[in-house]
């Protein structure tokens, strides 16, 4: 508290000491201080009198500023006194006489000031205080014509209303001071009033009762009034913090209560007071009265003083709450009974407002608009309202304007000291000097004034009552009344609506406590989630990164996968094995194009094929049969290592003889066999017939192909190529060949027994179309005659050149009659098979495609007739017909004389015509068999009907060597030279025996002599391969009753010797 | 005053808190991206982020509305933090947003209340 009041004390004695510089020029700081120090004792001694004089006023007084230092303003209030007594001191020295011009003049001056300003607070200062000391002064005149000056107040009101309408358009900030002052104002009006009444009171006590009347008008009347700047006050100070308003509510209370108390005691203090009074009046002069109510009146005014400038210190930091607060507690102590009700009331509607007023400060702490706040003190305005608009205003209009003269005065003044301070003292002069200017406009504007004002006839009646503050007071208030007074009609008006529809609002709204909103919840992070975060890192190392992750690769199938259906079936279904849904006519076409083609290959294919399983299933079965019967007939033959029988069982073989037995020269393993026609009759048709079988030795159970003929064949031979061909010379003297490759649908099948057999009738007869050019008499030999038309003597091989024959069918077949008639033919092979038949080639079968043409004609007898042999050979048959392998253009003949012709064709000579038996003279031995060396040796040999055998070479007319009773005197049917040793010869004769010869072993007899008993041998072949040498060589042998067996040879006789050529050598050259 | 009922009427425009939210969404984030908590600069943010959302809860228009707005920036060190708030209004008219920003130096939690002005 001290340091505080020291404070204050400082600031308020440097403004004072800085109005006393400006106006005095400059005074010292020490004598000031001094000076202050003697005011406060002055002061001290003052109170302490006053408190023994107990005088009453002073007591409200002193009670007033009690309940203001409870707001800690008390520190205040002292130096203020004194500086007021100060003043008062200063006054006295102040001549009455100049004054009175001069407040007039100041007063104006002090009008202008409000608006223009600056260095006058002195001056208003002093008006102020002479305002007051004239104003007690006037007063005690002014109550003794009190029913006048209501009326003139009543005027004054009006003016001020209009002054204010004029101040209202001032500048924002002139309307700011000017509601502070307003506010102000409104305070000292309740101050002067409870001073005025208090004499009034006095007045009334010493008579009067009209005075009592005004008393209590004027007791309402100033209740309203300072309700009434409640309101304005509360109205302007919206900011308040809630805490204040609660405070102040609570202070209401208090005071509320304590009104009451100070109420009694104020009357007590009154009616003492006002004895006092009365006696001081009767005591003392006027004059001394007026100095002890002046001296009331300045102090009064001096705390108002006081009050202003704690209000603008406060303006300028810490706001109005005090003020408020202070007014509040200024008007508590005043308060009538009717007002506390009111209060009251106000309290309650404000326990509301408070409720309200509660969520206000929450908005306004960071933005502060418009307050709602406009609805404080609304009640009692309200309530109010009517005696407010009735009341006239007549006194409190004028202590306004006097109080608000000063207010503004002091306002201004503060608000210049403090612009002072910071002015230095040099410019102190300046604003002097201007202020001299302005005081002097404001004389002016002043005189003009009252010249102008509605009210000039007033105005010199109260300066005819005294020369007087009044005319002041009410020139003064003309401007700043009218002001007030319609703001505050408008703020009133604004007020009352607000409030209502507060209140109002108040009852529709309902306020509550909101559910706690969680704004934030934020839980702590544990332990270990925070070292992960801080150091979760630390000593770890990203060893792959993955960059450019987003660019990841995606498999886009751009071009669509061609599909299409397709099918197959297997095996195939009508040509057709596969295909899909479009290309079905085409996949058929093509398969069926394939098939078509496929189909001619796959007959050939099969043909062959067939015959090649056969032959291998055939071979198989032979092979262990022939196995079987060897070892039963192990010891038929010496010379044999095994037998196979080929199965002739067959219906239309029955019964039949076989005359010849041959083989291919190419092929080896086809032989044929021709079965002459049987004597007895058969179930068979076939009996005149002569059938021709052909054989696949490997396929023994059944002949491959069987050949028909009408009348007997006497000869039969294979083409010289691939056995494809077969001639064969018939009795009738006809040449007829078969095609082996013709169809077998070609031709008619007979069904024997269960199987079908395929009967082949000749492709190719010379019968009656050829009869010309034909033989007159049976055939007696056919044969093919060599491709190798090489002249001389050729080593090759006969197998090479059938290879090359083999290419095609273009060779030559030689006939031979028995009248010694030698027929060349051509065998052609026609391009294309005509099936309905030739009309030019009449022989030829239809759908046969070989032919053949007459080539030539050899008369082989007639030359030799023509010889002059001629007639002991009249009957020289030729039995045999021979071509030298080597040279085609040699042939020989065998005769019924025992001799070979040797012929040429083409005209040649060869030397030896004859090859004759070393017995010299012809005998009619029929030359049974002529067979040439496979070997290619120009040897031969001849087998003789009178069962000699020859060995004859190509060159030599008399024989190598003849064996002329190796057979016992039978005949020979048959010799032939083995195929795989060059000195091994087998002769067959006619008693079924027989001989193989190994000339290498012995050249005068046979190695073995062979008799086959059981069955008469007929014919005889020996098959094998020259160049292969190998074991499957042997002989064939028909018998007479129909069977044909093969006889392997043993390895003795088939393994060759190279020995062998070099004693056919060794011979060949003895011959020589 | 019926008059201004009516006009009360008209204009009454809803304290949207999801508006509300999204513009200080939008705010914090447009404000405190990529910013580190740093004591010195926090109070000054925190106040101009204040002031931001105000204005712009403004420009949005709650013209009826007192709007209190309350931003505190705090330090992200891993301790929990539990802020609420409660209040005592009208709840058919006044209502509030809120919402919160974070990065790992700092949390912001700003709150936007409107209370009818009638």
């Amino acid at each position: 508290m001290p340091t505080d009041k020291k404070i204050t004390k400082e600031d308020t004695w440097k403004s004072d000491d800085l109005r006393r510089h400006i106006r005095g020029g400059g005074h010292d700081e020490e004598s000031s201080g001094s000076r202050r120090r003697d005011d406060e004792r002055r002061h001290r001694t003052g109170e302490s009198v006053e408190r023994r004089h107990r005088d009453p006023e002073r007591e409200a007084r002193r009670e007033r500023e009690k309940n203001r230092e409870r707001d800690g303003t008390r520190e205040r209030t002292k130096p203020r006194d004194t500086d007021k007594d100060r003043h008062q001191d200063r006054r006295k020295d102040d001549s009455r006489d100049r004054m009175g011009e001069k407040e007039e003049r100041d007063k104006e001056r002090s009008r202008a000031q409000d608006r223009v300003i600056k260095g006058t607070e002195n001056v208003k200062y002093r008006n102020g205080d002479r305002d007051s000391r004239d104003k007690m002064h006037d007063r005690k005149e002014k109550e003794n014509r009190d029913r006048e000056r209501v009326k003139a107040r009543e005027r004054d009101t009006e003016r001020t209303r209009e002054r204010e309408r004029d101040e209202l358009r001032k500048s924002d900030r002139d309307k700011e001071k000017e509601k502070n002052k307003e506010s102000e104002t409104g305070e000292r009006d309740r101050e002067r009033k409870s001073d005025r009444d208090r004499k009034r009171n006095e007045e009334r006590a010493e008579g009067g009762r009209d005075r009592d009347r005004e008393h209590d008008r004027e007791k309402r009347d100033r209740h309203k009034e300072r309700e009434y700047l409640k309101e304005t006050e509360r109205y302007k100070d919206r900011s308040q913090k809630d805490k204040e308003r609660k405070e102040r509510h609570t202070d209401k209370e208090h005071s509320g209560q304590k009104e009451e108390r100070e109420y009694r005691e104020q009357h007590r203090k009154e009616k003492e007071e006002r004895e006092r009074r009365h006696k001081e009046r009767a005591q003392h002069d006027t004059g001394e009265s007026r100095r002890h109510d002046g001296e009331s009146r300045e102090v009064e005014s001096e705390r108002v003083h006081r009050e202003r400038k704690g209000s603008d210190r406060e303006r300028e930091g810490k706001r109005d709450k005090h003020r408020e607060r202070r007014h509040r507690e200024e008007a508590g102590p005043e308060r009538d009974p009717t007002e506390r009700t009111s209060a009251k009331k106000s309290s309650s509607s404000s326990d509301l407002r408070v409720h309200k007023d509660k969520t206000e400060p929450v908005k306004t702490k960071v933005e502060i608009a418009e307050a709602p706040a406009e609805d404080c003190g609304y009640d009692e305005a309200q309530d109010y309202e009517e005696d407010f608009e009735k009341m006239d205003y007549e006194e409190d209009f004028e202590d306004v304007d006097d109080s608000e003269g000063e207010d503004e005065k002091q306002t201004r003044s503060h608000e210049e000291r403090e612009a002072r301070e910071e002015i230095s003292s040099q410019r102190r002069e300046e604003i002097e000097a201007i202020q001299r200017a302005m005081d002097e406009e404001n004389e002016r504007v002043g005189s003009a004034q009252p010249r102008l004002s509605t009210e000039e006839d007033d105005r010199p009646k109260r300066s005819r009552d005294s020369e007087t503050p009044q005319s002041k007071v009410s020139q003064h208030g003309r401007f700043m009344d009218f002001v007030a007074a319609k703001h505050r009609e408008v703020s009133k008006k604004v007020a009352s609506k607000q409030k209502k529809r507060s209140t109002e609002l108040l009852r529709l709204i309902d306020l509550d406590y909101s559910i706690t909103f969680s704004l934030l919840d934020l839980p702590p992070v544990n332990e270990y989630d925070m070292y992960i975060k801080n150091f979760g890192t630390t000593n770890t190392k990203q060893a792959y990164v993955q960059c450019n992750e987003d660019n990841t690769d995606r498999d886009i199938q751009t071009e669509e996968i061609e599909m299409s259906e397709k099918w197959t079936q297997h095996p195939a279904e009508r040509n057709v094995c596969c295909g899909g849904p479009k290309l079905s006519h085409e996949a058929s076409d093509e398969s069926v194009t394939k098939l078509s083609i496929d189909s001619q290959r796959l007959a050939t294919f099969l043909r062959s094929a067939s015959q090649v399983v056969a032959v291998l299933l055939e071979e198989d079965r032979a092979e262990k049969q022939s196995l079987k019967k060897l070892r039963t007939q192990a010891d038929t033959l010496s010379f044999s290592d095994g037998c196979l029988q080929l199965n002739t069982k067959l219906p239309f073989l029955y019964g039949r003889q076989i005359s010849l037995v041959q083989f291919s020269q190419v092929q080896r393993q086809t032989m044929l066999s021709v079965h002459n026609p049987s004597a007895k009759p058969s179930a068979v048709r076939l009996d005149s017939k002569t059938i021709i079988c052909i054989w696949n030795i490997w396929e023994p159970s059944r002949p491959q192909k069987i050949l028909v003929y009408e009348s007997e064949v006497q000869c039969c031979c294979f083409s010289p190529g691939k056995a494809t061909l077969v001639f064969a010379g018939t009795s009738v003297g006809s040449v007829v060949l078969w095609d082996l490759r013709e169809h077998a649908s070609a031709h008619y099948t007979l069904r024997i027994g269960e199987n079908d057999w395929t009967l082949r009738h000749p492709t190719f007869s010379t019968d009656a179309v050829l009869a010309a050019s034909g033989h007159m008499s049976s055939v007696s030999s056919v044969e093919a005659v060599p491709a190798t038309v090489a002249e001389g003597l050729r080593p090759e091989l006969p197998l090479l050149a059938s290879d090359e024959e083999s290419s095609g069918l273009s060779f030559q077949l030689a006939s031979l009659d028995g009248n010694g008639v030698l027929n060349l033919w051509v065998v052609l092979e026609l391009p294309k098979a005509n099936d309905a038949g030739s009309h030019t080639d009449l022989g030829l079968r239809p759908g046969g495609k070989v032919k053949l043409l007459h080539s030539s004609t050899v008369l082989t007898t007639s030359e030799r007739s023509s010889t002059r042999d001629a007639k002991k050979t009249t009957l020289l048959q030729t039995l045999l017909l021979k071509f030298l392998p080597s040279d085609s253009n040699h042939f020989f003949i065998g005769t019924n004389m025992g001799l070979v012709n040797h012929g040429t064709s083409h005209g040649l000579k060869a030397p030896p015509k004859f090859y004759r038996p070393q017995v010299v003279g012809f005998r009619p031995v029929d030359v049974a068999s002529i067979d040439f060396s496979p070997f290619g040796e120009p040897i031969f040999l001849v087998g003789c009907g009178d069962g000699s055998v020859r060995l004859h070479t190509v060159l030599s007319e008399q024989p190598l060597m003849e064996w002329t009773s190796s057979t016992a005197g039978q005949p020979v049917v048959s010799v032939q030279w083995a195929q795989t040793r060059p000195t091994v010869f087998c002769v067959l004769d006619a008693a079924s025996c027989l001989h193989i010869w190994d000339l290498l072993e012995k050249d005068f007899e046979p190695v073995i002599t062979e008799k086959i008993d059981a069955d008469r041998v007929t014919a005889m072949a020996v098959f094998g391969d020259p160049a292969k040498q190998n074991t499957y060589s042997g002989i064939s042998l028909a018998t007479q009753s129909g069977k044909i067996e093969m006889q392997y040879f043993s390895k003795r006789l088939t393994v060759p010797e190279s020995a062998d050529l070099e004693k056919l050598q060794i011979m060949m050259q003895e011959a020589f | 005053m019926t008059s201004t009922l009516v006009r009360q009427a008209q204009e009454w425009s809803v304290f949207k808190a999801a508006v509300v939210k999204e513009c200080i969404h939008d705010i914090l984030r447009e404000q405190l991206s990529g910013v580190q908590y740093d004591p010195d600069e926090v109070g000054v943010l925190s106040r101009s982020l204040a002031d931001c959302i105000k204005d712009k809860l403004k420009d949005v228009g709650f013209d009826r509305y007192k709007l209190v707005v309350q931003v505190v920036i705090g330090e992200q060190r891993g301790e929990g933090v539990k802020m609420a708030a409660r209040c005592f209004w009208d709840a058919d008219t006044d209502s509030y947003a809120q919402d919160i920003f974070m990065n790992d130096s700092l949390f912001c939690v700003a709150a936007a209340f409107g209370s009818y002005f009638y």
